[in-house]
């Protein structure tokens, strides 16, 4: 089984990293950097790919975040769900693509599913990788935005599938959820979909992550800081 | 009747959606079937059918060009009767509605309206976010607020988390007309896209299942195999040739100098809004480990024999058994009946023991036309075979 590195010599160390097939819920408060250590756990190596569903920040803006962190951005791909309701004549690239709003998960379920396909067929970029299946890390930005648009009943049935066709696809994820927003009952049910969960909180200006559910890892908080997409744990 | 905009699934259905009927397209998440829905608002408008729209997941903008990206064409509203409900609409009426009731009504009260306005005939509805607002009949019910003498046919589409369970709610508790599941084989990724019509209320039809493809900006129903068989020189290499835009033939001369098929014909062509591929196997009994292999997966098989050899029926008869054990749609074309000497139709079903309604073809595989005719019944059997 292949295993996604995260780059965190804590977690690589112990456990060579996540096993593939891994979704994992990132709860984190806001002025966090949650976000930053998120996109920097699912940056690609050479070898992978990585697939942003943004909901917060628009393509070029995700694809930035992987530039300065020295990747590669034909191997990342972004669902963005902001730009089009400001710019309807936005067009699809096989690399970006863009639906009309966070309500649309017909939209989002479909580019998900196209941008997958094209992955698997070569189509997604040039300079194959040559694994099979090409090792897919994904992250959804964020779970929060989407149940500020559809109830939580009908966003568990559309993550219970996403998920599903994450392990199947034998990818990686992460899916943000701000934990001060939300109840437990939502947490909680959000939660039952996931293989692991990484917390954060931010104490002062610091910021702190703990990992549970994902095997080797301590539960305990660690400092971290994220600076141009790598993580560096603070002693 | 109203037409889907897709000639193969209108040609299924009858002729199109009688007038005033209740249609759903059942999307599984993540096939890309939207497709549908943008094919026969494109053709009601195209028909000059009055239209009201109801897109509470996009902009009108967005919609706009979604649906001229997907089609290659752009939509043509001007000068058209046709009115839109978009999601600012509904973000305004949540905003103005204190309640659940009120925001109902209010909805009511808009469709109302527009359909008086523009009496509409075709209510098209992005149905799953009314469903998550309202519930299903609550939400149902807002899309037959428009009151008049003639109701408008309503067509909507809607994501369909729970599988069959809610299907059957849209055919027993709201009498829906046509339900239409677009699903996915998936794999590792969705490489198999196919529509089940699962219910017609104007017809009596049995469940059946499609795949299709996406080409062009349209939604063409597939045949991906059938399997033409026969004895050898029966004829199914003319048979393939004639009926096929595009064929090859894998074929060695034999020592009467003619040719002979020792792997397979194949042949490929887009006929009545359908695409289908033909796959001829050999005809000589040594060959007969090459047609399990090419019997899988089929949808139907044709088998030419050669009406003037009697004698080659035995062969014709063990192939038909082959495909009985299959239970798949099949069809016989008796070739070279520009011949003298050929056999009856009788003669024929009694010496391949042939059921009542497997079709008997006199034709010539080298006249086009003749093959045609065999291949629209095949066709037409496929997409109404009780499998």
């Amino acid at each position: 089984m292949y295993i996604y590195k995260t780059g965190i010599a804590q977690i690589d160390g112990v456990s060579g990293g996540i096993e593939a097939g891994t979704n994992i819920l990132m709860l984190a408060p806001s002025m966090s950097s949650a976000e930053q250590l998120a996109y920097a756990l699912i940056k690609p190596v050479p070898g992978e790919y990585s697939i942003v569903l943004s909901t917060n920040e628009r393509a070029a803006e995700v694809v930035d975040f992987f530039k300065f962190a020295g990747c590669d951005k034909r191997f990342i791909g972004v669902i963005d769900a902001i730009t089009k309701s400001s710019t309807p004549s936005i067009a699809d690239t096989p690399r970006l693509m863009f639906v009309s709003s966070p309500t649309d998960l017909t939209g989002i379920g479909i580019k998900f599913s196209n941008m997958i396909e094209s992955i698997f067929e070569g189509t997604f970029t040039e300079g194959e990788t040559g694994l099979f299946p090409p090792p897919i890390r994904f992250c959804v930005n964020s779970i929060s935005t989407l149940l500020m648009y559809r109830k939580l009943e009908v966003l568990y049935q559309f993550l219970h599938i996403l998920t599903a066709k994450q392990k199947k696809i034998e990818g990686v994820a992460i899916y943000l959820l701000n934990n001060e927003s939300f109840d437990d009952r939502t947490l909680s049910l959000i939660k039952q979909l996931m293989n692991g969960v990484i917390e954060v909180k931010v104490d002062g200006n610091d910021n702190y992550f703990r990992v549970t559910g994902i095997k080797g890892t301590k539960a305990d908080w660690q400092k971290f800081t994220v600076n141009k997409g790598q993580v560096t744990i603070v002693p | 009747m109203i037409s889907t905009g897709m000639a193969g699934i209108d040609d299924m259905l009858g002729g199109g959606i009688p007038r005033g009927s209740k249609v759903l397209y059942s999307m599984e998440p993540g096939v890309n079937g939207q497709l549908f829905m943008i094919s026969t608002i494109y053709e009601a408008l195209a028909k000059d059918l009055s239209c009201l729209i109801i897109l509470p997941h996009t902009t009108l903008d967005a919609f706009l060009h979604d649906a001229a990206n997907m089609r290659g064409s752009k939509l043509q509203i001007a000068g058209k009767k046709i009115a839109f409900i978009d999601m600012i609409d509904r973000e305004r009426i949540q905003r103005s509605a204190q309640t659940r009731d009120a925001a109902e009504n209010e909805w009511r009260a808009r469709i109302n309206k527009l359909c008086k306005e523009n009496q509409t005939e075709v209510i098209f509805g992005y149905f799953d976010v009314i469903y998550e607002d309202f519930g299903l009949e609550r939400g149902f019910n807002l899309l037959e607020s428009c009151r008049s003498d003639h109701p408008p046919t309503i067509i909507i589409e809607h994501l369909n988390f729970e599988g069959d369970h809610i299907l059957e709610q849209f055919i027993g508790k709201l009498s829906f007309d046509l339900v239409v599941s677009i699903k996915a084989s998936f794999g590792l990724f969705p490489h198999f896209n196919f529509f089940t019509l699962v219910h017609t209320s104007w017809a009596p039809m049995q469940k059946r299942s499609v795949p299709f493809i996406i080409s062009k900006g349209r939604i063409v129903p597939y045949i991906p195999k059938i399997v033409v068989m026969g004895p050898p020189e029966s004829g199914k290499s003319t048979f393939v040739a004639s009926a096929s835009e595009r064929v090859c033939s894998i074929d060695r001369t034999g020592l009467s100098g003619d040719t002979t098929t020792v792997a397979m014909d194949f042949g490929w062509l887009h006929w009545k809004d359908f695409d289908i591929t033909l796959y001829g196997t050999p005809g000589q009994p040594r060959f007969d480990i090459l047609i399990p292999i090419l019997l899988k997966n089929a949808m139907g098989a044709v088998i030419v024999i050669d009406a003037t050899k009697p004698g080659s029926l035995a062969r014709a008869k063990h192939l038909i058994n082959l495909i009985s054990e299959r239970r798949m749609p099949l069809v016989i074309a008796a070739n070279k009946n520009d011949l003298s000497g050929g056999m009856s139709e009788g003669e024929i079903r009694t010496s391949l023991a042939l059921r009542k309604s497997t079709p008997v073809f006199f034709i010539s595989a080298k006249r086009n036309e003749d093959v045609r005719v065999v291949l629209e019944s095949l066709v037409d059997f496929i997409t109404q075979f009780s499998y």
